[in-house]
């Protein structure tokens, strides 16, 4: 069992401080997003990184299609790697998507968190006016279109992929055609569970204190959308960053590193 | 920008790590249908439609950041006039007086992305069938999963049938025994001499006989057949044949027993509800002091009388079979021989394994009794073996 969940997981541990930093890529990528974050809090923090299962070098063999057609398989995920190396009163860091997983593992679980750190969340991404998400449905239908055809090219025989992937858990390995690439169709799965979901009524129910890193140009998740999460976490804090982008710890490592850091001191 | 690079037959772009437009040749601007001064300066999006800003987030800058080169990445470009181009883009990441700074070339792919639509559709057709496929597959497994429950239920049943026809075969089998130990035992002596055979074509039989020594040199003998055979008739009669039993002990006359065992026909499917049996009987008695035979034939096959001289004589049927009609008369018929004779009582099913005309030259060839009864019996053996369908079969040979 011990094993098993961190090869399906692709768990790497790093760091010597008695308090744990655990780090969530969003949709689309891996555990390589934090390369230029997460060695930051190695000096101070045991440093948790992980792929969710068919992502990055995860053990594609254990990917289901049912479990993983909500989000709600991503956060067992998350509460397996708890169980797994029995995290107590961690910090959570997740990016995009990842917020949102992480802020439903620690709904589910507050003891084994006690922050929260949101880079770029969205509880929702389409417009349901008076809410504003950014994206009208047609919008988030023609991401998925852009998806499928920048997929294209891998798209041979991925048929016979979703079948026999039980007995292929090097699959992940010969995907790995490019840094953050992923099965195209997990990824499209990943991706509509991302682009359609909404926790909205979910926010007010997170009970452990809560840091929303806000690009202040950010198309994916608007600087409303920031606001919004913000005004709904009762005990959260809001940086926005004068960045453009969806990926501040890509494009300002250092900035974000620094957010992180100054919030996580301030409530120690 | 020199003019090679602003001609070249591609869209060519520099972006700053932020996505500000840095330069912009000519063949993108003509594409576009921008001025160089509309673009310079200004955000990449906005040459992007809304789908593909969102995308160019989530991909192209940080894997431009990570792996420092784009190969081959879809996007549509959005015209001046608002209209959508579909374009490939290739990217470098290069520093460049120190600061870092993306090259890009756009390739518009207008009948390429038909191609690709046209792939993408196929691509869609066959994972709906592989999900259908799947759907079926499931489907069929859980179906063969109940099936299996229900051949093991069946096997499971099989078993108690066997058990429970194993437990018939034995009750049968003991109730057959009962059936033959409840004829009577043949006898000889210097008046009379009686062999008798008796075979059910199941495991219980409707045919039986009974015989009595009423008084000395008087004896009452009765052969019947219920009509069917199996359970129903044997139980049918054995409560004939106790009956029987118990009228002649009481010396009952040749009517008299008929009649009640009429009236037992009678009163056994009383509340029938349509189900009724009836059954052939010959009941006689031989009075040897007198040489005098009476008897009545109940629709039976015809006993048969062997004189000294091998004339044959039968009793043939006096009255209808019993159990089937209300109120009928008991007519007795007797016949007197002078000296001694064979007397052949049988039922139907010997008749149908030998013809009457056989019989009778085996019957009368003066042999012992017992002899004759062997050869009839050995007829009656092989006509077994060839027949299909057997016949309960019994009959007496009684030697005055």
């Amino acid at each position: 069992m011990e094993r098993t969940i961190r090869q399906r997981n692709n768990v790497k541990i790093s760091g010597e401080g008695a308090k744990t930093i655990i780090f969530a890529h969003g949709f689309g990528c891996d555990q390589n997003m934090w390369r230029w974050t997460a060695p930051a809090f190695e000096k101070d923090y045991r440093v948790v990184l992980f792929d969710y299962v068919g992502s990055g070098q995860s053990d594609i063999s254990k990917y289901d299609k049912d479990k993983y057609d909500s989000l709600q398989g991503y956060v067992q995920d998350v509460l397996d790697i708890c169980d797994e190396l029995q995290l107590e009163d961690a910090v959570f860091v997740g990016h995009s998507v990842s917020a949102m997983i992480g802020m439903m593992a620690a709904i589910e679980r507050p003891e084994s968190f006690d922050k929260l750190i949101m880079i770029g969340p969205s509880p929702c991404y389409m417009n349901k006016p008076p809410y504003f998400g950014g994206f009208e449905k047609e919008e988030l239908h023609g991401l998925i279109d852009l998806l499928d055809k920048n997929y294209i090219g891998w798209a041979k025989g991925f048929a016979a992929m979703v079948m026999a992937n039980e007995e292929r858990p090097s699959l992940a390995q010969e995907l790995m055609m490019s840094i953050c690439s992923t099965d195209p169709v997990i990824a499209r799965q990943f991706a509509i569970a991302t682009f359609f979901s909404d926790y909205r009524h979910e926010l007010q129910k997170v009970s452990v204190p809560a840091l929303i890193i806000q690009c202040s140009d950010d198309m994916i998740a608007p600087a409303a959308v920031g606001e919004f999460v913000h005004q709904q976490i009762p005990n959260s804090t809001l940086k926005v960053m004068d960045a453009a982008g969806h990926c501040p710890h890509l494009s300002h490592p250092e900035k974000t590193v620094e957010l992180i850091r100054e919030y996580l001191e301030a409530l120690m | 920008m020199d003019r090679q690079l602003d001609e070249v037959p591609c869209g060519y772009l520099l972006l700053s790590d932020e996505g500000e437009i840095l330069s912009v040749n000519k063949t993108l601007l003509e594409l576009l249908g921008y001025e160089h001064a509309d673009l310079v300066n200004m955000h990449f999006h906005q040459i992007l439609t809304k789908a593909s800003r969102a995308f160019c987030q989530l991909y192209f800058f940080p894997l431009l950041k990570i792996e420092e080169k784009i190969e081959e990445m879809h996007f549509s470009l959005q015209k001046k006039d608002g209209t959508e181009v579909p374009a490939l883009i290739f990217a470098r990441r290069k520093t460049k007086e120190g600061r870092f700074t993306n090259e890009c070339i756009i390739v518009p792919m207008l009948q390429r992305l038909e191609y690709e639509s046209e792939l993408l559709k196929a691509r869609n057709i066959a994972d709906d069938a592989l999900k259908e496929a799947a759907a079926t597959n499931a489907e069929l497994t859980k179906v063969l999963e109940a099936l299996k429950v229900k051949q093991e239920e069946l096997v499971k049943l099989n078993k108690q049938n066997e058990e429970y026809q194993e437990r018939i075969t034995k009750e049968l089998e003991l109730a057959k025994s009962i059936q033959g130990i409840s004829l009577s035992v043949p006898f000889c002596n210097e008046e009379i001499s009686i062999s008798a055979y008796y075979q059910s074509s199941t495991e219980l039989s409707g045919d039986m006989y009974s015989f009595y020594k009423i008084s000395p040199g008087k004896y009452g003998f009765i052969i019947l057949d219920v009509m069917g055979h199996g359970i129903s008739s044997a139980l049918i009669s054995m409560s004939l044949r106790s009956l029987f039993q118990m009228l002649i002990m009481k010396k009952a006359s040749a009517a008299e027993i008929m009649r009640e065992l009429d009236t037992q026909m009678h009163l056994l499917f009383r509340n029938g509800d349509g189900i009724k049996h009836y059954c052939t009987a010959i009941f006689l008695t031989i009075d040897t002091n007198k040489k005098e035979i009476e008897y009545i034939n109940a629709g039976h096959p015809p006993a048969v009388w062997i004189g000294p001289n091998n004339e044959v004589t039968e009793f043939k049927a006096t009255m209808p079979p019993i159990g089937m009609f209300e109120d009928l008369n008991f007519p007795q018929k007797s016949f007197s021989y002078q000296e001694s004779g064979r007397l052949f009582l049988y039922t139907d099913g010997v008749t149908e394994a030998i013809s009457s005309k056989a019989l009778n030259l085996l019957l009368k060839e003066k042999e012992p009794s017992e002899m004759t009864k062997d050869k009839i019996v050995h007829f009656l053996e092989l006509d077994e073996e060839m027949a299909i369908k057997v016949d309960d079969r019994c009959f007496l040979l009684i030697d005055l």
